[in-house]
């Protein structure tokens, strides 16, 4: 699934537009960096309810091209920045990261791993 | 034998969490640049960014630093810290210090140093209470 309808399908508002057209090769939910930063997969979606700029960070190391935030939650203006910085889309959803996973698989986003 | 070492570094600011992984990120920038393997350079960031994390967190500050050689790299973080009572508990998946403050943010999952070492192909910890702590860990270039 392409990030454009990841973004679609998960009725999220874009706060940094990349590459809407990239590939997503699958996704992780998480909210704790350490663990993105062992399991996340280059190419990957990330879904957090993390807002801070070092969601930014986790990101470029690991090369997940979008961010999804969950729940409602608005990023900080520094993490926009970032993001738009290096390329990263960056949305957010009013989903919860569970029921945005849902909606994800739903319309044929493919298990990860 | 070989070329000079290649060697970058940089000062973890003690109190800016916001900068976590501006050190690692411009690691990660050079390796690109040096046209180190991709999976190489993946475990490279994770080390560094455990790293550097720890020194800042944990550390109150100190050195990142990077040296590549012709055959493999070294990541250091260094800091005068409080230090690590004990090392073989600091190790263990799950177990963290971290204040909720900074858990909150996303880090003190203690599973940094599990992280460094996973990635990692040697790891030291060379480190005394009240004194600091020095991490050195390599990644070889040569595979299997
Ligand atoms: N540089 C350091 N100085 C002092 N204590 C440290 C340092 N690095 C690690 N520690 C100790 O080891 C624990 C585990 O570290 P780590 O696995 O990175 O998990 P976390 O950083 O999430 O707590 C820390 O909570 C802390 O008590
Ligand atoms: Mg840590």
């Amino acid at each position: 699934m392409k990030i454009g309808e990841a973004v679609r399908v998960t009725g999220a508002s874009v706060l940094v537009e990349g590459d809407m057209d990239r590939e997503l090769g699958g996704a992780i939910s998480g909210d704790l960096l350490s663990f993105i930063m062992a399991e996340a997969r280059e190419g990957w979606l990330w879904i957090t309810i993390q807002t801070h700029v070092n969601a930014a960070a986790v990101a470029v190391l690991k090369e997940v091209p979008f961010i999804l935030a969950a729940s409602g939650r608005m990023p900080d203006r520094t993490l926009v920045d970032r993001c738009s910085v290096e390329g990263i889309t960056l949305a957010t959803t009013p989903m919860s990261a569970f029921d945005a996973a849902g909606a994800l698989r739903e319309a044929g986003f493919p298990i990860s791993s | 034998m070989g070329q000079e070492p290649y060697v970058e570094e940089y000062a973890i600011q003690a109190g800016d969490f916001s900068a976590i992984g501006e050190a690692s990120t411009k690691f990660k920038a050079t390796l690109k640049m040096l046209g180190i393997a991709s999976d190489l350079v993946r475990r490279a960031s994770v080390i560094a960014y455990e790293s550097e994390m720890n020194a800042l967190i944990h550390g109150g500050g100190g050195m990142l630093r990077m040296t590549v050689h012709d055959d493999h790299l070294v990541i250091e973080a260094s800091d005068s810290g409080p230090g690590i009572p004990d090392v073989q508990l600091a190790m263990q998946e799950g177990y963290s210090t971290a204040t909720d403050e900074i858990r909150e943010l996303g880090f003190g999952a203690g599973m940094g140093l599990p992280n460094i070492q996973r990635n990692a192909d040697a790891m030291e910890i060379d480190t005394e209470v009240g004194r600091g702590t020095r991490l050195r860990a390599t990644v070889a270039f040569k595979q299997g």
